[in-house]
């Protein structure tokens, strides 16, 4: 791989702009830093639609809490709008880590599918919902309560879509031999997929453990999300590293540095 | 390069066993161990807090279906153990025959959990009667699927012993780790819902 000529800050940044390597790969992991943490900012602290508000609320409560969140819904989901075609290059980051492995390009392409369609209701649905009832204050609250019920059940009710994503990635994983996740992110991915189950009953229950908000339909499953979405972020970091562009084993990112060093003390020799 | 080439046997010098199987396998061992402590912690703080609720439910469950179910799964832990020593061994035929029952074991385990959830259902007694049916629906349905997986598992096992041309003996042990999961969740599962007054 060619490096960047010495020289300032600037000129390296627009070599590497420009020629490097892997600009794709570093621009699409990049999107997805970006993007993952707008989402928390946007979805946590300025629409405050998570950590979700009661499904067991009355009428007047829900149309009170509109009012109160009306602004911040307003603004969030504006954010959430134009950054929404975020989630194409991260989706072909993902697709990509499988395509390097050497599975069936049908693991790579089912995936992109199933997370393409899975933006739609995990989050352009509730965005679209919300801000409907954020502008529309005049309407019937009944209609207003509705549309609250239609985006937290969209949000929260629909994980069977990331389930089977969270599958074929797992398949993907433990059958690949270049070695470009390891194995314990596999079963993980199978840790992941069997919470997105346990929110299903939130379809049933307005109160307790298994209510969108409740303690195993939401808590636990928040935790295992962000430390498996954490995991990956900084696993495909690693794997955009290690690529060398070939179709065999993904070399060791410590070879590569021992190379690296083995090659300055070439050089100063 | 020499650096390189020098460095990579080094590396697979290290102790290369500490652990049974794949050490990712345990990895995964803790993750569920601890997703579960999550499910069991919920269940019982809710049950200090409607502790009557759940006296009363609890005794419409048939501590003998759970003792039952407990057998079966300890039983096919010991044919999955078997199955690992006699592979080991090099009898691949003794390590297939057990593998095979510790699927029968699995399959009586989700016949008699299945039997007893149309028992419960007939009694009234559904995923929406009440808070300690909902976890007892959940935590047995979250572990039957557990069950489920584990099938996928052992036929990863079966396949593996029955060629002589892969008999991985790291996979036979990975998939006996994940069914010693399934089990050992399952013994906790009875204990709280079952056992635990």
């Amino acid at each position: 791989m060619p490096d960047p000529p010495a020289g300032s800050r600037v000129s390296r940044l627009v070599w590497n702009f420009r020629h490097h390597p892997k600009r794709e790969l570093w621009f699409a992991w990049w999107v997805m830093v970006i993007f993952y943490n707008l989402y928390g900012v946007l979805f946590f602290f300025v629409t405050h639609v998570q950590p979700p508000p009661s499904p067991a609320w009355d009428t007047p409560t829900v149309v009170r809490w509109f009012d109160d969140n009306g602004h911040g819904i307003l603004v969030g989901f504006s954010v959430v709008f134009l950054v929404a075609g975020m989630c194409a290059p991260m989706n072909a980051l993902l697709a990509y880590s499988m395509r390097r492995m050497s599975v069936s390009r049908v693991f790579a392409y089912s995936y992109l599918i199933i997370y393409s369609l899975a933006a739609v209701p995990g989050m352009l649905v509730m965005a679209i919902a919300m801000t409907v009832a954020a502008l529309r204050p005049d309407r019937d609250p009944q209609l207003i309560h509705w549309l609250y019920d239609f985006a937290f059940l969209s949000f929260s009710g629909t994980m069977g879509v990331f389930m089977i994503g969270s599958l074929v990635w797992l398949v993907a994983v433990l059958l690949d031999k270049n070695r470009v996740f390891p194995k314990w992110f596999g079963y993980l991915s199978l840790c992941n997929a069997l919470t997105e189950v346990v929110v299903a009953p939130a379809w049933i229950f307005q109160r307790g453990a298994f209510a969108w908000n409740g303690a195993i339909a939401w808590w636990i499953n928040m935790v295992v999300f962000v430390l498996y979405t954490c995991v990956f972020i900084v696993l495909l970091r690693k794997m955009i590293e290690r690529e060398d562009f070939g179709t065999g084993p993904l070399p060791d990112l410590l070879g590569k540095r021992a190379a690296v060093q083995s090659d300055s003390v070439e050089a100063v020799r | 390069m020499t650096n390189l080439a020098d460095s990579r046997p080094q590396v697979k010098e290290k102790p290369a066993k500490f652990v049974p199987g794949q050490p990712d396998m345990w990895m995964f061992v803790l993750f569920e161990s601890l997703l579960f402590t999550g499910y069991f912690s919920v269940y019982l703080v809710s049950r200090t807090q409607n502790e009557q609720l759940y006296l009363q439910s609890q005794a419409d469950l048939d501590l003998r279906i759970g003792i039952f179910n407990t057998i079966a799964l300890l039983l096919s832990s010991l044919t999955i153990a078997r199955c690992v020593k006699a592979s080991r061994a090099g009898n691949y035929r003794s390590a297939l025959t057990n593998a095979f029952l510790t699927i029968f074991f699995g399959v009586v385990f989700l016949v008699s959990k299945i039997l007893e959830w149309v028992k419960e259902i007939r009694l009234g007694n559904t995923f929406t009667s009440n808070e300690f049916f909902q976890h007892y629906f959940f935590l047995t349905s979250i572990h039957c699927i557990h069950v489920l997986i584990g099938f996928v598992v052992l036929g990863v096992v079966v396949y593996q012993l029955k060629s002589p041309a892969r008999r991985s003996q790291q996979l036979v042990e990975t998939g006996a780790t994940y069914w010693h999961t399934v089990d050992f969740l399952w013994v906790l599962i009875f204990a709280l819902l079952y056992v635990v007054r």
